[in-house]
């Protein structure tokens, strides 16, 4: 596997551990996803270009599309979370009250 | 030629007297004290000069129709600024301006403590002006202008008293009214321009058509509307909302006859058309009988005499339904005289008696008020027919024909029953507002001292009495009377007059000394307006607004645009996420344990061969 591959799959792995492990705010799991989806555009876009697949040149932006909506989605669920709370403390939705 | 010179420049002279005071509104005249008293001047005067031309009328028989200015061409159709002068208007005129002479005298004393005194003659004026465009139109349009301004007349001056809650209702209904009958002119103006291409008399009467039945119905929806007819007729009893000058000049001698005047107008096109009379006939009938009913048992003096006003006015409609349009036009001018008086006799009892207009607080006024009780006796009699005064010479002519002519039986039978009903009712506001003990407050405000109520009055008096001999000996005989007759139908008239007089007098002694129980339904029936108003004016309304809430509000909006999808989507989603999970939000723990599965796996899994 070349350099660039490794590069941005790296870039990938470590926006997910973000993903998974924070501290508080439900935010930056939320930026976290994000960047998963940055990594995942960039390493489409190399191998596409790099082997010719033409046909397959509108995935990239098919993908931009599916993340723009479930990034809507998860503002909309931070919203009601604040909405109901304050802040977007995880700490919050903790149902079991001990 | 010269005398024909003279006949239109006086009753030019005539016309332009009255817009005279009008002009005046921007000038100091018109703040000062002096302005009624300058306003009836106008009129009298321009009565005096306006029998200029109509006795040159009568001598010579000659119509005269002047045309000055050209106003327009829509593309074939000339629309000029024409006066009709022919045998209507020409007797119309001069009696019209003689009753509202004696009306602006009365009302002089009856509006004096008004502070707006100027404006309201100022507005009687311009309904005089409007009723005079109406009368000497040669074309629809100017007609038209007529009726309209007839119309806003009568709104203005029955809600002249406009903080009244019910003066304003009154006037709304009688402008809603009057517009379902514009709806009819308007059809019959686009019927003559679309066939006829004209909206000049002239032209109209020239051109042979076979079947006119589409503008005359829209004449006669017109007629209905004005003159307020059977299924139209509602606004006038409650115009009487209106000060009683108003009630005496429009809607007892001038606008009311509007109507009436319109179809004999157009009696060239009625004559042949035998459908249409009967129409004519069968509303007629219906309306002087309901009206009559109505008013045998209302309480109001005013009221009274306007269901009197529209029984007469359907009279005026069954006499043109028989053909007779003549003897419908002389029933107008006659019946101007003594309703105009019966309304000022109306008046001056209700400003004696501190404005109590109710009769059944009336009474004992025969010696307290003579001369006020001597026109009303004079009057109602001359109502009811009485032989040689002034109704006599054209009700009893109506009813002769009726009864010698080939119509509709049915309708004759109403006439006659309504015709008694006249006595009974006269005979009623006789004897529960003259006779007896009195039943009014012993403050004593009666006085009937004062010479612009007993000069107008008295003016009046001598028209009840003579103008019916007078008119009659004095026009151009048009269509011959029938002459000869069996003489129990000669004596009809009579008869069922004095009927209704002696069963009325009877009925009103007889239970002046009994208990007032429940009243029964005919009684309720008269009394309530035959619950016409009650129904039409709550019940269609209330249909057609719930009609529109619950198929477009409710229906439409709400239901099928919120509630179907939108709110019972994000309904059911919610319900059912509450029902089917069971967490309890520990995300960290969660996302730590999804991390750690992920390594494991990877980490086990990737030591496959």
């Amino acid at each position: 596997m070349s350099m660039v591959y490794i590069n941005i799959f790296l870039a990938f792995i470590l926006s997910f551990m973000g993903l998974l492990i924070y501290r508080s705010h439900l935010m930056s799991s939320l930026l976290c996803l994000e960047g998963m989806m940055l990594s995942l555009f960039v390493m489409m876009a190399v191998t596409i270009l790099t082997n010719h697949l033409t046909l397959a040149s509108m995935t990239p932006i098919i993908l931009l599309v599916f993340a723009a909506c479930e990034a809507a989605l998860g503002l909309s669920l931070l919203v009601m979370i604040s909405n109901t709370y304050g802040t977007d403390y995880v700490q919050n939705l903790n149902l079991l009250q001990c | 030629m010269k005398v024909i010179n003279l006949f239109t420049s006086s009753i030019l002279v005539t016309l332009f007297m009255l817009t005279l005071p009008i002009m005046m509104t921007n000038t100091s005249m018109y703040i000062s004290k002096l302005y009624p008293r300058y306003v009836k001047t106008t009129i009298s005067y321009a009565f005096m000069i306006s029998l200029i031309p109509t006795m040159m009328f009568l001598h010579l028989g000659q119509d005269t129709m002047i045309s000055n200015w050209h106003w327009i061409t829509i593309q074939t159709m000339k629309l000029s600024l024409s006066f009709k002068f022919d045998y209507f208007s020409m007797i119309f005129v001069p009696v019209a301006l003689f009753v509202t002479w004696s009306i602006m005298e009365f009302s002089i004393w009856y509006m004096h403590s008004d502070p707006y005194i100027n404006r309201f003659f100022k507005y009687l004026l311009l309904f005089l002006i409007t009723m005079m465009i109406l009368v000497t139109a040669n074309n629809m349009f100017q007609l038209f202008i007529g009726w309209e301004g007839v119309g806003i007349m009568s709104f203005l001056l029955i809600g002249w008293w406009y903080g009244r809650t019910d003066a304003n209702t009154a006037a709304l209904q009688a402008i809603l009214y009057n517009r379902i009958g514009d709806v009819g002119f308007i059809m019959a103006m686009a019927w003559f321009l679309t066939n006829l291409n004209t909206w000049d008399l002239q032209q109209i009467f020239m051109t042979n058509h076979e079947n006119l039945n589409i503008p005359l119905i829209g004449l006669l929806l017109a007629a209905t509307g004005k003159s307020a007819q059977f299924g139209l007729h509602p606004w006038l009893p409650s115009a009487m909302e209106g000060p009683t000058p108003v009630s005496a000049l429009l809607h007892s001698s001038t606008m009311v006859v509007a109507g009436v005047f319109l179809l004999i107008r157009f009696h060239p096109l009625m004559e042949h058309n035998k459908t249409l009379q009967t129409i004519t006939l069968c509303l007629g009938a219906i309306t002087t009988l309901f009206t009559a009913i109505c008013a045998l048992t209302q309480n109001d003096i005013k009221k009274i005499v306007a269901f009197s006003t529209s029984s007469q006015l359907g009279l005026m409609i069954v006499t043109i339904g028989i053909n007779q349009p003549y003897l419908a036009f002389l029933h107008i001018c006659t019946h101007a005289f003594f309703k105009a008086m019966l309304f000022m006799c109306s008046g001056s009892i209700i400003h004696s008696l501190n404005d109590e207009q109710d009769i059944r607080k009336m009474g004992g006024l025969f010696k307290a008020l003579p001369f006020t009780t001597t026109s009303l006796i004079v009057g109602s009699l001359a109502l009811t027919g009485m032989p040689f005064l002034t109704g006599f010479y054209s009700k009893d002519l109506i009813i002769e024909t009726a009864n010698t002519s080939y119509t509709n039986a049915w309708a004759l039978l109403m006439t006659l029953v309504a015709t008694s009903m006249t006595a009974a009712y006269s005979t009623r506001i006789m004897f529960f507002a003259l006779l007896g003990q009195p039943r009014f407050s012993p403050i004593i405000t009666i006085n009937e001292n004062d010479p612009h109520l007993i000069n107008s009055i008295k003016r009046l008096l001598f028209g009840s009495i003579f103008a019916g001999f007078l008119i009659s000996y004095n026009i151009t005989p048009t269509t011959t009377p029938q002459m000869t007759m069996p003489h129990y139908l000669k004596m009809m008239a009579l008869i069922v007059t004095i009927l209704g007089f002696i069963l009325a007098l009877e009925l009103n002694l007889m239970m002046q000394s009994l208990k007032f129980k429940y009243p029964s339904g005919l009684f309720k029936f008269s009394n309530m307006l035959g619950y016409f108003p009650t129904i039409i004016h709550r019940l269609m309304p209330k249909t057609n607004l719930l009609m529109g809430q619950k198929s477009a509000s409710t229906l439409l909006d709400m239901t099928w645009m919120e509630k179907i999808l939108p709110k019972s989507i994000s309904h059911f989603q919610m319900k059912s996420s509450i029902a089917v999970s069971n967490q309890k939000g520990l995300i960290k723990l969660y996302f730590m344990s999804f991390m750690l599965t992920l390594t494991l796996s990877l980490l086990t899994l990737s030591f496959h061969g």
